[in-house]
């Protein structure tokens, strides 16, 4: 009887202590005062492309819940944030429509979690000539990286296909790497063109595949792979895709006859659910932030943060993660200025001058300065797709390749040590 | 070098397998009511997405399939009834472009329902299946093969052998006349509707599983299936298959020319447009009137 | 209707106000200056747009009306005349209007083509074969993109997006926004012109019979290849001022389907009357814009789109357009409708 007795107040101990942790877990934003910010709102845009082939909205909604807490903890210096999320219908015209809203009407200060296909590419200019910046999160075409007022916290397909080709070069002994990729040039040629180049570079062999984002036939896209005589084959489609691809593939009964490795877009909660167990313990992901379940500090404010402002519906994914670093670091930025003067032109001044921030959601420092392009992003990690989940295979490592040259040199006029 | 050139007949004889199917329920409508429904594809992806809601609730598979083809019959049916008489003056291309009207609606409210997302339908058919010359032909190909030789021969007799056949004929051939004979043209066209709109869901079912089950891809499919139908005058059945099998191989053949293999998703709009230029050779210039 | 105007007698200024094409250029400067004095710049985007597919629906309305021809691939011809436009801008540094005519002249060309299986066939078959074009243009462009400063014939490479330079009176959003208004004016002053001469006798005949068109003897193929090149031109016109508007253009926004819809949206707006043309393209691209802005869902917003779109084809025939002209007559129906009949 005692002994029960004891156990349950062991119990009501633990219990105790759960939710004395669950306190602690209490999210962190800002000035983190507990005081509502009622001054003058600072205006923030964010453009995402939400309608359409990809829902790409899970950038702005936790920078949304951020930038909430914010609100909640003393705003910017009492000043709260007014974040308006536009939705680009991935569309470029409707992006360069709402650019225009957000920059010129609306007047914001910059623009935080941008996340899409097309919206870089169309209004890269604008910002440029308005002078205002764009942290984004969501990037996936070369045109983000590649642009004087653009700075993504994701790292795109390139060093992601790179880093995942590089670490099976290095882990799973790859000769011959084949790149499945779609035909938009800007994203599978891009990427897949680089993975080629990297293997060149390594005297080792490299071939693309490219398909049509409405392609209905993945046999042949598969037998085209297979003819290319690659002992690796790198998975770097969207996510819907790529299942269609490993489905032919595994139909085909050859899947142990190759090593399997792909870029970021495998790296879903739900994705090792919907590949089902033939995958597991087979496919490899590189993945371009930490991973979503990591026990750093930001990965733990992240999913507070979402679990107290956010909606149970928010996915918890790695846009999600960049999101909530894009809009992290963009306050510690303008936190710095002097509320009182904060306008386009400061708070342009103050996200050039980032520098050498960190997170553990990060492989390395992110910073971004005056330079004509930026990819502060380009260090990776790699899992193993296993039942129900994945297991880091390996840690943070820098993404070797010739595309990088002018953003190194960059850093290195910045002095930013990676 | 000739196994890999049958490995692509092969492969290309299964991916031309779901174009002719999809082309096969697009003329049986079109013959019997003069509508060509480009809200084919979304009628099927409401179904494959239905069918995949209600495995995902781990009910049986057998009522997968038939929640996919009762949902597409009803929507079929719903449009037909309610939809296609108050256009039914108007000249074919206005009523076709009205069920473009329809697919928007559609493709609406699959986003609405099922958030966007990469989803993967399994079917039982999946796993099953036999090797040739090196592919392997899973047991879902060989049901949407099946499936469009038995629509094909099944809607040849059907129209052959049947009253109902004989009036979709009539209905065919010249709907005024028809009507004046006493065709009951409303229930012919249900059936037509019913019909079509089974076969959509049975349809987008088989390419959910196949291709890909995501509510945009499968609405827009239907722009390649009706090459398939062009080939066969919008008329033909048995043609349409044939030509859906065609360009399903043509297309997969295409990824051994290097420098078109990027290109070769517009097979199936280049082959239509070639065969039609063949077709129409010869013709004289035609005077205004019916087509 | 107005040219049976019975003859105004009046003082000579009243006469040159009453004179119907002064009244029209005065319609035109007003639509290009009034707008940038009243409106945010999102509807100054909004409204370029709107100019830009006025244009490629008033060419499509030419065949439809003139022709009864249908054309599904109006959206992929706009892309080819962009994509014509946005190379010599490229490559050769042309100005703008340069580059203008000749993305017009490419897109003509490409019209004519599609004339060859216009003389043989017909209604839903013809238009089956356009759609055919847009759906392989679609795929191609996908894979080749549009010109952005890079080498080769193709003049596409993978580097920071590059953008073509707008006229050099139009360099600001607002001149741009009146430039394409004057474009798209004279594109259908062009129409028009075309429609009471010659060649707008030819297609009425042709219309009618192309036995008694042939047997009166007017060259039925040549007029039939001629409206398709016109209609060809303006759309190309049109898509170079869509490169022009958003400097650059993308594959994304010329998927097949876009081309059906615009073909619809010109049924709705109507076909008939030079205000359908205005009508769809709002409908096209102000209607989904206002919506997006209220902050309707963009999914919700296609069901309403597309609720709206079988409800107009069914209800309204000669499209909002002719329902408006109905709704004008009974209005003013006393003065007017002596003529009418």
């Amino acid at each position: 009887m005692k002994s029960h007795l004891w156990g349950g107040s062991a119990a009501i101990a633990v219990l105790l202590l759960l939710s004395a942790g669950s306190a602690a877990a209490a999210p962190s934003c800002g000035l983190n005062n507990g005081r509502a910010a009622t001054g003058e709102p600072i205006k923030v845009g964010a453009i995402v492309g939400r309608t359409g082939p990809d829902d790409f909205s899970s950038a702005s909604r936790a920078a949304k819940a951020y930038f909430d807490c914010v609100n909640a903890n003393g705003g910017i210096h009492g000043r709260p944030i007014e974040y308006l999320v536009e939705d680009d219908q991935w569309n470029p015209e409707v992006a360069a429509q709402v650019a225009t809203k957000l920059v010129k009407d609306e007047d914001v200060v910059a623009l935080v979690g941008n996340a899409s296909f097309v919206e870089m590419g169309v209004n890269a200019k604008l910002y440029e000539e308005e002078g205002v910046m764009a942290m984004a999160s969501g990037c996936a075409v070369a045109e983000c990286f590649e642009s004087k007022n653009i700075v993504s916290t994701n790292e795109g397909p390139l060093p992601s296909s790179v880093g995942a080709a590089q670490w099976a070069v290095a882990n799973l002994g790859s000769t011959n790497v084949v790149c499945i990729g779609l035909t938009i040039p800007s994203v599978g040629p891009y990427s897949c063109g680089w993975v080629e180049k990297y293997m060149q570079s390594k005297n080792l062999a490299g071939t693309s595949v490219l398909l049509d984002p409405s392609a209905a036939d993945m046999n042949s896209a598969f037998l085209e792979a297979v003819a290319s005589g690659a002992d690796t084959v790198l998975v770097n489609l969207p996510a819907g895709m790529a299942a269609a691809f490993l489905k032919a593939a595994l139909e085909s009964g050859q899947r142990d006859s190759y090593k399997w490795i792909s870029s970021t877009p495998l790296y879903d909660r739900d994705v090792p659910a919907m590949l089902g167990t033939d995958w597991s313990g087979v496919m490899y992901v590189n993945i371009e932030l930490t991973p979503i379940d990591g026990k750093g500090p930001d990965a733990s404010n992240w999913r507070a943060v979402l679990d107290a402002f956010g909606t149970a519906d928010d996915p918890r994914d790695t846009f999600s993660q960049a999101g909530y670093l894009s809009a992290r670091f963009f306050v510690a930025a303008i936190l710095q200025q002097d509320p009182a003067k904060l306008d386009r032109a400061t708070v342009t001044e103050a996200i050039r001058n980032i520098k050498n921030y960190t997170s553990d959601l990060l492989c390395g420092p992110y910073y971004v300065g005056p330079g004509d392009r930026h990819m502060p992003n380009h260090a990776n990690m790699m899992v193993q797709m296993i039942e129900g989940g994945y297991k880091i295979v390996g840690e943070c490592m820098d993404v070797d390749s010739a595309y990088l040259d002018p953003y190194r040199a960059n850093e290195k006029a910045l002095g930013i040590v990676n | 070098m000739l196994g890999t050139y049958g490995m692509f007949l092969v492969s290309g004889l299964a991916v031309g397998a779901l174009y002719a199917l999809g082309g096969v329920g697009l003329v049986i409508l079109n013959r019997a009511t003069g509508v060509l429904n480009f809200a084919y594809g979304a009628i099927g992806a409401v179904g494959a997405m239905t069918a995949w809601q209600v495995l995902e609730w781990h009910l049986p598979e057998p009522l997968a399939w038939a929640a996919a083809m009762g949902v597409s019959l009803a929507l079929s049916l719903g449009f037909g009834l309610l939809v296609a008489p108050q256009l039914a003056h108007r000249e074919p291309v206005i009523k076709a472009v009205a069920t473009l009207g329809f697919a928007l609606c559609l493709l609406g409210l699959m986003n609405l329902i099922w958030m966007v997302t990469s989803r993967k339908l399994g079917l039982f058919s999946d796993s099953l299946g036999f090797s040739i010359i090196g592919v392997r032909i899973n047991g879902t190909r060989l049901i949407a093969l099946a499936g469009g030789v038995t629509a094909t021969i099944a809607m040849g007799i059907y129209l052959s052998r049947t009253c109902t056949g004989l009036l979709m004929r009539a209905l065919a051939d010249n709907r005024e006349v028809a009507a004046i004979l006493g065709v009951p043209v409303r229930r012919v066209e249900a059936i037509a509707w019913g019909i079509s709109g089974v076969l959509a869901g049975f349809t987008g079912l088989l390419f959910g599983g196949l291709v890909r089950l995501d509510p945009a891809v499968l609405t827009f499919l239907v722009i390649p299936v009706i090459a398939t139908t062009i080939i066969g005058r919008l008329k033909s059945i048995p043609v349409t298959f044939v030509a859906g099998l065609l360009i399903g191989v043509t297309e997969s053949m295409l990824t051994l020319v290097k420098p078109l293999a990027p290109f070769r998703v517009a097979a199936p709009f280049v082959i239509a447009t070639l065969a039609l230029m063949w077709l129409q050779r010869g013709r004289r210039l035609t005077f205004a009137g019916e087509d | 209707m107005m040219a049976s105007d019975p003859p105004v007698v009046s003082t000579p200024a009243l006469a040159l106000w009453r004179s119907r094409s002064i009244g029209l250029l005065l319609l035109v400067a007003a639509l290009a200056l009034l707008p940038p004095l009243l409106l945010a710049s999102l509807w100054l985007k909004v409204l370029t747009g709107v100019a830009i597919y006025t244009l490629t629906a008033a060419a499509i309305a030419l065949l439809y009306r003139r022709l009864g021809l249908v054309s599904l691939a109006h959206v992929a011809l706009m892309g080819a005349g962009g994509w014509v436009g946005l190379r010599l801008a490229y490559g050769l540094g042309t100005p703008f209007e340069v580059n203008m005519l000749a993305g017009g002249i490419a897109a003509a060309g490409l019209g004519m083509v599609f004339a060859y299986p216009a003389l043989r066939m017909r209604g839903l078959y013809l238009a089956l074969v356009t759609l055919m074009i847009a759906g392989a243009f679609a795929i191609i462009v996908n894979v080749l993109q549009f010109p952005n400063g890079g080498g080769g014939w193709s003049g596409f490479a993978v580097k920071s997006a590059g953008y073509m330079p707008r006229p050099a009176i139009a360099s600001n959003d607002v001149g741009y926004y009146a430039y394409c208004v004057v474009v798209t004016a004279l594109g259908m002053a062009l129409i028009h012109w075309h429609e009471i001469g010659k060649a707008g006798r030819a297609w009425a005949l042709i219309r009618r019979s192309e036995a008694a068109a042939m047997s009166s003897g007017v060259d039925v193929p040549f007029y039939k290849v001629w409206a398709f090149a016109l209609s060809g031109f303006l759309a190309g016109i049109a898509g170079v001022l869509l490169a022009g508007n958003l400097q650059m253009l993308d594959a994304r926004s010329f998927p097949a389907a876009e081309s059906v819809m615009i073909f619809a949206l010109t049924i709705v707006g109507g076909a008939w009357n030079p205000v359908g043309a205005l009508i769809a393209a709002a409908l096209y691209r102000l209607v989904p814009a206002l919506l997006n802005d209220f902050g309707v869902n963009g999914d919700a917003a296609y069901i309403i789109f597309g609720a709206a779109l079988i409800h107009a084809l069914a209800t309204a025939p000669r499209g909002i357009a002719g329902q408006l002209e109905d709704l004008a007559s009974r209005l003013f129906g006393r003065s007017n409708g002596g003529n009418t009949r």
